[in-house]
């Protein structure tokens, strides 16, 4: 089918959204089996591309393409929504694993690879490629369990997602590129790494500046443009560092934080755009990666991707977790839950197609081994991650917050107080109290409330009853107390 | 409504031990029912517990006030405990927490209760009295600060 013929349209558009809605209902059934969504994506992909004799060399390069758009939009999707203080309180631990724990995770499984018959240099390249995490797939499944992860484990896994991507495409390239050339890495290549970095920091801080003054001087006349401004802050953060040779996905994620820390325009309505965008990509990425693959094919090696799959959710990773964190004095049952739950995600996939494209002998081996190696590594951890969150003791004693039922979106940058909205619980002190006695500071109130799911004004004589939904205007600093009388706002 | 009037000053713990939050609150309670036996102390921690489930309570700056609402008791009690070393607490700011006030309130007070919720996280406003707080560990000095902070509002 080619989809460029006005004709064929209508059918792919008929496919797509069938696929698309079977995909978004699939998550529901991943929250209860407590599998990552995407990997139901991917076998979905998988089924659909059951007599997939047809996969090219072209299928391949559209899915490197789009996978790097779609890598480049998660990652600003997170790190839009990365407070600043986490970043200061995760980085060092996160920055080390990031990058002495790809080469050392990488180095490891190279060394089994070894044994399986792999050169030394192609026994690299699995190994870098298999290095990046995928902390939103750890996230899922902790948050499904209906647990949440301590602060100080979360911060970490998330930093190291989001900073460690970066480091394993510039390995990847590189020795993609070494390999096809028949030659060694050249030192000097070694040296373009924290080059890259670095460009991609810098080009990541002053376009993620240079965002945040645009949004606060554009004065759009119609919310729905501002996220298409931060959308072209993301591809042009990418963009200009990849043009200065800098690391584009490191750019990104940057720029999205930087972005993210600051005052902001339809806030709500930004966040939530790139969310769908990031979730979008995700099911669209694993359903193309699942369509490359051939079932055939990939049965051939299917011992050998399992054991190499197993030696890093078990050797590598936990060993070199370890060595990365032990200067930062973490307790052992910390080091051990950060080595077990390195799941992975779409990242060794992609990158998993490069050498494919660049013309690698025996790069389409490679490619089936790293699908088995992910497959192992999210299902290994990822059926006991609840269970290990539990049982070390990780889990915050506090259950998730209710999603708030009314979004108030300003669409400009208003300062001086907060809105923050508490669902009332009978265990709280707030609740069964009249609005006259909620001991507020002078500059807060109580201006909304939500009750049977009905607006409702709040009078001094009214009482808060269990399951209503109050809305505080407060300022930041007096934010403890209305804690402290109403628990965890929502959606914290 | 005045700190005196909730905490008792045999009602202060200087020297708490337990490195998590179950069994910080443990110790406060068992303070609290050595004093007033017809509070139970499973039920007690089950009440605080499940209140932290909805969101620490402790709110930063080193400051923890657990809180609930228990039938058995007919007036506001607070127990005043002190962990030196420092414990997570799981707390906003995401830093250990040193000074806890527990406060246990009649089913019925919900006033009362909000007012000396109020009254507590206004005492532990001043940063030098909470350093003077952490370092002391004599609990009749420690009663005679927070009543004297106490008094200057």
């Amino acid at each position: 089918m080619n989809v460029l013929e006005p004709a064929s349209i209508p059918i792919f558009l008929t496919i797509a959204a069938l696929v698309m809605t079977v995909s978004v209902l699939l998550s529901r059934v991943s929250d209860k089996a407590g599998v990552p969504v995407f990997l139901l994506f991917l076998l979905l992909g998988v089924i659909l591309g059951g007599r997939a004799s047809r996969v090219t060399f072209e299928n391949y390069r559209d899915c490197f393409v789009f996978g790097n758009v779609a890598l480049a939009l998660i990652l600003f999707d997170g790190g839009l929504n990365t407070p600043f203080d986490r970043v200061r309180e995760g980085i060092a631990p996160a920055a080390v694993l990031a990058s002495l724990g790809v080469l050392g995770t990488a180095g490891l499984v190279a060394l089994f690879a070894g044994l399986f018959g792999f050169s030394t240099a192609k026994a690299c390249l699995l190994g870098v490629i298999v290095a990046p995490t995928d902390a939103a797939a750890v996230f899922s499944i902790v948050r499904s369990g209906g647990l949440q992860l301590k602060k100080r484990m979360a911060v970490i896994l998330e930093l190291e997602s989001g900073l460690n991507d970066p480091m394993a495409v510039i390995l990847t390239i590189t020795l993609t590129e070494s390999l096809v050339a028949g030659r060694g890495v050249a030192p000097a290549a070694l040296l373009e790494i924290p080059l890259a970095l670095a460009i991609g920091a810098i080009a990541g801080v002053v376009v993620g500046y240079g965002g945040r003054w645009l949004l606060a001087h554009a004065q759009l006349p119609a919310g729905g443009l501002y996220p298409v401004l931060t959308l072209s802050v993301a591809f042009f953060a990418f963009g200009l560092s990849e043009i200065a040779k800098g690391s584009g996905f490191l750019s990104a994620y940057v720029a999205a934080v930087t972005i993210g820390n600051g005052p902001m325009p339809y806030r709500g309505g930004i966040l939530r755009v790139h969310d769908s965008a990031a979730w979008l990509c995700q099911i669209a990425m694993y359903l193309l990666l699942g369509l490359l693959i051939v079932p055939a094919e990939m049965l051939k090696v299917a011992p050998a991707g399992i054991a190499l799959g197993l030696v890093l959710a078990f050797v590598a990773r936990p060993a070199i977790v370890a060595l990365c964190l032990l200067p930062f004095g973490y307790k052992i049952r910390e080091i051990g839950y950060l080595g077990w739950v390195g799941l992975r995600g779409a990242v060794p996939i992609v990158l998993a197609t490069y050498p494919v494209l660049a013309g690698t002998e025996g790069a389409q081996v490679l490619f089936n081994i790293v699908f088995f190696i992910v497959v192992v590594n999210t299902l290994v951890p990822g059926a006991t991650v609840r269970w290990a969150t539990a049982w070390l003791g990780l889990g915050l004693a506090e259950r998730s917050a209710p999603p708030a039922l009314l979004d108030i979106v300003s669409t400009r940058i208003l300062t001086g107080s907060e809105i923050v909205s508490f669902s009332v619980d009978s265990s709280t002190a707030g609740c069964g109290a009249a609005i006259s006695d909620l001991p507020f500071p002078p500059e807060s109130a109580a201006i909304l409330l939500i009750r049977n799911q009905q607006l409702v004004a709040p009078r001094g004589s009214t009482v808060l009853a269990p399951g209503d939904h109050v809305y505080v205007l407060c300022r930041r600093e007096d934010r403890p107390l209305v804690y402290l009388i109403f628990g965890k706002a929502e959606s914290d | 409504m005045k700190i005196t009037d909730i905490l008792s000053p045999e009602m202060v713990v200087p020297d708490l031990r337990g490195n998590n939050k179950p069994a910080v609150i443990r110790e406060l309670g068992t303070r609290l029912v050595s004093k007033h036996s017809e509070v139970d102390l499973e039920e007690l921690v089950a009440v605080l517990l499940e209140r932290e489930r909805l969101g620490s309570t402790a709110i930063g700056d080193g400051i923890a006030i657990p809180h609930g609402k228990l039938r058995a008791v007919d007036r506001i009690l607070g127990v005043f405990g002190r962990h030196a070393p420092g414990v997570d607490f799981e707390s906003l700011d995401g830093k250990p927490t040193h000074l806890f006030f527990l406060l246990v309130a009649p089913e019925d007070s919900t006033s009362l209760h909000l007012k000396a919720l109020a009254r507590v996280s206004r005492l532990f406003k001043d940063a030098a009295f909470r350093d003077r707080l952490i370092a002391t560990s004599d609990p009749v000095e420690t009663y005679r600060l927070i009543k004297e902070e106490d008094a200057k509002y």
